[in-house]
């Protein structure tokens, strides 16, 4: 029964990913004052770019066509780590934190790659920031992880779950407040968001990730795409799942479920206001700034580590 | 009459979190109104713990002081600085001798120092840890701030920060000192600001500039 | 009901003098009022002696400590309106453009000086300490140029930090005492702490804790290195008449708060730690200004530099203790005061007659400047330590102190340091005084309130360097026990 359930949290997450990246397009459209697109855009997208033909440089080789293979493999992978429902997921036990952060360092690896192998100037050039944005950015979110990890005394996602569920809300724990600040800003590096990244500009000299797959056509572009829209529902669940998981059921009774699949909705949708609005709100940093900005998550994230050492919380 | 006692409790392990947030807030800013609005905060979460200290310990000079916080530090000096700017027509970004992220490096290293030296130094004392480590690193934050930045305004709302430690310090150990000797503080910190001001107008209509690292023509 | 006067007297002075835009009667009211300060000063230095401590309600008190150091401020205070007055006169429209800013704010500045020294609370004390820093900072900025606005700033930042370093001590040992069990109404009063500090068991860490930060904060107003970088920009930039005060006595005030917490603190751990602080804070003062005496260029830089080491001295004096030590250190707080006002008032003139203070561009005063060279040579040699000026008594006592005590490593610094200040004054005034004359003045002669005060201060130093007055020697000596 729990691994139906993991099943179906995967599926959620993979299937409905979509689906919430056209919820924070439409919100930010709807802050911006325009008409913005359906919130169905993105599966059209994968739809019409699945029909197409894979154009492929000469130049390439075999690594163009794996790295979206490998990439959304990784990514869907890293969804079965999050507890969603209940609190279980199919790989909550068999893996923790440090084998997800890596899995995903896996897939960005290999799309780097990818993005050097088209052959184009612009995809060298985004490659190199990616791959500088994503080894800062790897610093804050295992310190952040370690934090929580540390005062849950656990390394599975589950077990820092089950931690934060016994918690009562109103007891602020300093650790986790000053984790949720580093991983949020780890989160919108990671998910080529802004302040780090304009996921829909058309200037190539400002472009980080979509400077990356600007070789990519057909098919490897729907499944890049569809990668990086799991990322961000990856994302969402993982700050969820760690920091505000009330909600979640205990018994697998269909009222709980309901409860949990309500509150989880909720939740996301709160999560994907609060991007729209940061989105709206702040200007891109130019790329000398983003290891500043990265290195104040770094700092966060270490004070976070050791205050689970100084306060008692 | 329960839920407020609870919810006071709360906030008094709560606020030494939200304090050193400001704290790394400051030391990352790099705008000159965001040093101040942060200040208006730290200033009013004080005047909130200030307020929730009377009520625990029945004292009405307590909400005297807090008022006097709120009249003072969250609304009348952000305003008055505010209003310096404009006048001023100063460049709104904040010059500092290290980058941000340097800089949150160094909040989170003194808050680090901070709570060092409350274990070793103030184990007698029985008073809230974190209280009282909120408050030195205020302190130290305030003197960091004072040192790194080389603008005369940020100078002030350093020292601003610093008497803001001072004062969480006396109300964490001892909830405050005799009403008369606060507001006679209270007055010099206003005083000792009012003639910062004007300094800072005379230094920039003698240099045309508020870069006080380039004064420095005495030496030796 | 007489502790209310001076204050009385100082803050109605500012008020009066702030509205009259007449210099010269500005000037007058200012003497009248000056000399009126001074006499219910000496009255209260008298009654002190003859009955003891005097108090009013419960914030102030003078007892032989305070009538010493009253004295002190009431002379000096005297002494600068005197030479202000002249001063003015002389300085014309441009530089003063105004009078009734510069002595309402010199009575203002009094007033704080006088809360200080009168006051018997540690809290009021703190607040007139930083008022004094609040007073004394538009009138280091005085002039309009670069350097006045860039040492006015200094001043006011290094020194209002400093303070609130001294608050956080003052507040750690109203912690202390309120944990002993003394009322919270009362546990910031000097009177009560000092005659509670033996018997209440107030803690040794806490108060070990206090008077740190206390000789931190308060160092600074005196001028302690490393806390000394406002001191010279702050002299060397401020008038002439403003530049005696601080330095004569504002120093000395400051000094006396560190006193009053010394007291209260060698009574509850001993005098070992308070005073090997001093004496630390004291040697570092006089071998770090003593070197750089050596390579100033500008002569009212140079002069606070002295004052920073002759401070130095008066703490080592404090941190040696015993009656000897005690005795040399307050007299060597007076003997400074009237040789450091000379030595201003020198300097001042030199800078109205030839524009300048840079002693490189100076030279052969004593052919063009004759009298003001007099001046400035007895200034010197008083402040060298040479008999028979005073300073020589009050140092030599400190030594046979540090020598009695067989504290040879501060005894053989401070020889060696007095003797490289010896070396440099001389070297600098003898280019300075010799020598053909580089510049060519107007008027050489002093004025009568010029002679008046520079004979008042060699007066007092020639008598105090040959023999002690009776009545004076009391007066120390009742201060001197209220230290041990």
């Amino acid at each position: 029964m729990t691994i139906a359930l993991g099943v179906l949290q995967a599926v959620l997450l993979v299937i409905g990913a979509p689906l919430l990246r056209g919820i924070v397009g439409r919100l930010k459209a709807v802050l911006q004052r325009r008409q913005g697109a359906p919130i169905w855009r993105p599966y059209a997208d994968i739809w019409k770019l699945l029909h197409k033909e894979n154009l492929v440089s000469p130049s390439a080789s075999g690594v163009f066509g794996l790295a979206p293979l490998l990439l959304l493999v990784t990514s869907i992978l890293v969804t079965a780590f999050i507890p969603l429902l209940a609190n279980s997921a199919l790989l909550g036990s068999a893996g923790d934190f440090i084998l997800m952060v890596y899995l995903l360092a896996f897939g960005r690896f290999f799309l780097a790659l990818g993005g050097i192998d088209g052959g184009s100037a612009f995809g060298g050039m985004g490659a190199s920031r990616e791959a500088l944005v994503s080894s800062l950015a790897e610093a804050p979110l295992l310190l952040g992880l370690a934090a929580v990890a540390i005062q849950a005394s656990s390394a599975s996602i589950v077990g820092m779950t089950q931690w934060a569920l016994e918690q009562n809300f109103f007891n602020i724990s300093a650790v986790h407040l000053l984790a949720f600040l580093a991983l949020g800003i780890v989160a919108l590096a990671e998910t080529g968001r802004m302040p780090v990244d304009n996921p829909t500009t058309h200037l190539e000299l400002t472009m980080i990730h979509e400077g990356m797959v600007l070789e990519y056509s057909g098919p490897n572009l729907a499944l890049i795409e569809w990668a990086s829209a799991i990322k961000l529902s990856f994302m969402v669940g993982l700050l969820i799942a760690l920091f505000a998981p009330w909600g979640m059921a205990t018994a697998l009774s269909p009222a709980a479920l309901g409860l949990a699949v309500v509150a989880m909705l909720a939740k996301m949708f709160a999560l994907a206001a609060a991007l729209a609005v940061i989105e709206s709100g702040i200007a891109k940093l130019r790329m000398y700034s983003v290891p500043d900005f990265l290195g104040v998550a770094a700092a966060i994230g270490t004070l976070a580590v050791i205050f689970t050492a100084l306060m008692k919380r | 009459m329960g839920i407020l006692e609870t919810t006071a409790g709360k906030v008094l392990s709560a606020y030494s979190v939200f304090l050193f947030l400001t704290v790394l807030a400051q030391a990352a800013a790099r705008r000159f109104s965001t040093n101040v609005l942060l200040f208006s905060l730290q200033s009013a979460i004080i005047a909130i713990q200030v307020a929730v200290i009377g009520y625990h310990e029945k004292l009405v000079e307590a909400y005297v002081v807090a008022a006097l916080i709120v009249l003072l530090k969250v609304v009348g000096i952000p305003y008055a600085f505010f209003r310096l700017i404009e006048k001023l027509q100063a460049p709104r970004e904040v010059i500092s001798a290290t980058s941000a992220a340097e800089s949150v490096f160094v909040a989170v290293g003194i808050i680090c120092l901070s709570y060092a030296a409350v274990r070793s130094y103030a184990s007698g004392v029985h008073a809230p840890e974190d209280g009282l480590a909120a408050s030195v690193a205020l302190i130290l934050t305030g003197a960091f701030l004072m040192v790194s930045r080389r603008k005369a305004l940020v100078q002030m709302i350093g020292l601003l920060v610093l008497e803001n430690g001072i004062f969480l310090a006396a109300l964490t150990t001892t909830f405050g000192m005799p009403l008369i000797i606060e507001i006679g503080i209270f007055f010099d910190v206003l005083m000792g600001l009012l003639l910062m001001g004007l300094f800072v107008f005379r230094i920039r209509d003698t240099f045309d500039h508020m870069d006080v690292s380039k004064l420095r023509k005495l030496r030796g | 009901m007489i502790l209310l006067w001076p204050l009385g007297i100082a803050i109605f002075g500012a008020g009066v003098l702030f509205c009259l835009a007449n210099p010269r009667t500005a000037t007058r009211v200012a003497l009248v009022l000056g000399a009126a300060e001074a006499a219910v000063l000496g009255d209260i230095a008298w009654q002190v002696y003859r009955h003891g401590v005097l108090t009013y309600g419960n914030y102030l008190r003078a007892d032989g400590l305070t009538a010493f150091f009253l004295i002190n401020l009431g002379l000096t205070t005297g002494l600068v309106l005197i030479y202000a007055s002249g001063y003015m006169q002389e300085a014309g429209e441009d530089r003063f453009f105004s009078p009734r800013w510069f002595y309402a704010l010199v009575f203002l500045f009094l007033f704080t000086m006088l809360g200080v020294c009168l006051s018997s609370n540690l809290g009021l004390l703190w607040i007139m300490m930083e008022g004094t820093t609040l007073a004394s900072a538009l009138l280091v900025g005085f002039y309009n140029t670069e350097g006045a606005v860039e040492a006015g700033w200094k001043y006011l930042v290094v020194c209002t930090v400093g303070i609130a370093f001294a608050l956080f001590g003052t507040i750690v040992l109203y912690l202390a005492a309120v944990r002993a069990g003394i009322s919270p109404n009362t546990a910031l009063d000097w009177a009560l702490l000092a005659d509670a500090a033996p018997h209440a068991a107030l803690d040794p860490h806490l108060v070990k804790l206090a008077f740190v930060f206390v000789i931190v904060g308060y160092g600074t107003k005196i001028g302690f290195v490393p806390m000394h970088s406002w001191l010279p920009d702050a002299h060397a930039e401020a008038p002439a008449p403003v530049s005696a005060l601080l330095s004569a006595v504002l120093l000395n005030c400051a000094l006396y708060a560190l006193l009053r917490y010394d007291i209260i603190v060698s009574r509850v751990v001993g005098p070992a730690f308070p005073h090997a602080l001093l004496l630390i804070f004291g040697l570092l003062s006089i071998v770090v200004a003593g070197l750089l005496i050596l390579v100033q260029r500008d002569l009212k830089r140079l002069l606070a530099y002295s004052s920073i080491e002759h401070m130095g001295i008066a703490a080592i004096g404090f941190g040696l203790g015993g009656p000897l030590g005690l005795y040399g250190a307050l007299l060597h707080t007076f003997n400074h005061s009237m040789a450091k006002s000379l030595l201003f008032f020198g300097a001042g003139n030199v800078r109205q007659k030839c524009g300048t203070v840079r002693m490189d561009r100076l030279r052969g005063l004593a052919r063009v400047l004759p009298q003001t060279t007099g001046i400035l040579a007895l200034g010197g040699l008083a402040i060298v330590g040479l008999p028979p000026f005073s300073l020589f008594i009050s140092e030599f006592a400190i030594l046979s102190e540090a020598f009695s005590q067989s504290h040879y490593l501060v005894s053989a610094l401070l020889l060696v340091t007095l003797s490289i200040v010896f070396g440099g004054f001389l070297h600098h005034f003898m280019r300075m005084i010799c020598g053909e004359p580089t510049q060519t003045p107007g008027t050489a002669r002093l004025l009568l309130s010029e002679w008046i005060v520079a004979g008042i201060a060699v007066a007092c130093l020639l008598l105090l360097g040959i023999h002690i007055p009776h009545l004076f020697n009391n007066m120390l000596q009742q201060a001197v026990a209220v230290v041990r």
